[in-house]
């Protein structure tokens, strides 16, 4: 016995949260997944940014620490930070970028 | 005299003190807040792991000023008089750790709280064996009457203490 199932409509649920490890920014401390307190909308608009040392912030918070600074340094390890490049499409994005 | 923290200050001091009631470092106690700028914290005196034993079953007082650019400045952080005698601490309760101050060789990070800023206090009163105030005490105290520490031009190189 078959049924033809016919379907009218659908709704598609994604969830997204940033790959950042902790939990919450290290400078404003604010939830990597909200924004950052002068940002508005989370996701894209409050983006989530890695060093080359693998510490996050919200690119809202590192871009204000390094223009107070004579020195570019990361908060956390005092290594000298450099923006680390997002991997786009690769296997490496669960480690490197934003899950979907 | 700085102003009053701005709103991304604020919302930082607000998450600080709510992680502050929720597990407070041992031995501390924050006792006064209500204006969110400025808190006082009293200190136990701790046990040191060696003799003799300096502070213990003392208190003290440390007051933290909040600037209106934090956590991107350091907070001012003085112990309220009597300060714990201490090579590193000052009469007048300012205080030559190099986390509390930014610019020329300071040690301040926006990844700093108040909360490791009390711990670190608390471990440098345990080291301390040398029951002495800093050189030249009187002078400093004399020179910076009314003054902030941060505006101290400070040198950071005894580790040891």
């Amino acid at each position: 016995m078959t049924f033809e199932v016919r379907i009218k409509k659908w709704h598609a649920v994604a969830s997204w949260t940033w790959n950042a490890g902790d939990d919450v920014c290290g400078i404003c401390r604010m939830p990597f997944d909200g924004c950052p307190p002068d940002g508005k909308y989370p996701g894209d608009d409050s983006p989530v940014v890695w060093g080359i040392c693998t510490h996050a912030f919200h690119l809202q918070c590192i871009n204000r620490w390094l223009q107070s600074q004579t020195e570019q340094k990361c908060p956390f390890c005092r290594r000298q930070w450099e923006f680390k490049q997002a991997v786009v499409g690769g296997e490496d994005e669960s480690e490197d970028g934003a899950g979907t | 005299m700085s102003r009053s923290p701005t709103a991304v200050a604020q919302r930082r001091i607000q998450s600080e003190l709510r992680d502050w009631l929720q597990h407070p470092p041992d031995g501390c106690k924050l006792v006064q807040y209500e204006d969110l700028r400025t808190w006082v914290i009293q200190l136990l005196g701790p046990e040191s792991p060696c003799q003799p034993q300096l502070y213990t079953g003392q208190t003290f007082h440390l007051r933290i000023l909040f600037s209106e650019r934090y956590p991107l400045e350091p907070p001012e952080v003085t112990f309220l008089p009597p300060s714990p005698v201490h090579p590193h601490i000052y009469t007048n309760g300012h205080i030559c750790l190099d986390i509390l101050y930014d610019g020329h060789n300071g040690g301040w990070s926006p990844a700093l709280t108040i909360n490791k800023v009390a711990l670190s206090l608390r471990s440098m009163l345990a080291s301390n064996t040398d029951n002495r105030r800093p050189p030249g005490d009187a002078d400093y105290c004399a020179r910076m009457r009314g003054r902030s520490p941060k505006e101290t031009r400070w040198e950071f190189e005894d580790d040891s203490v």
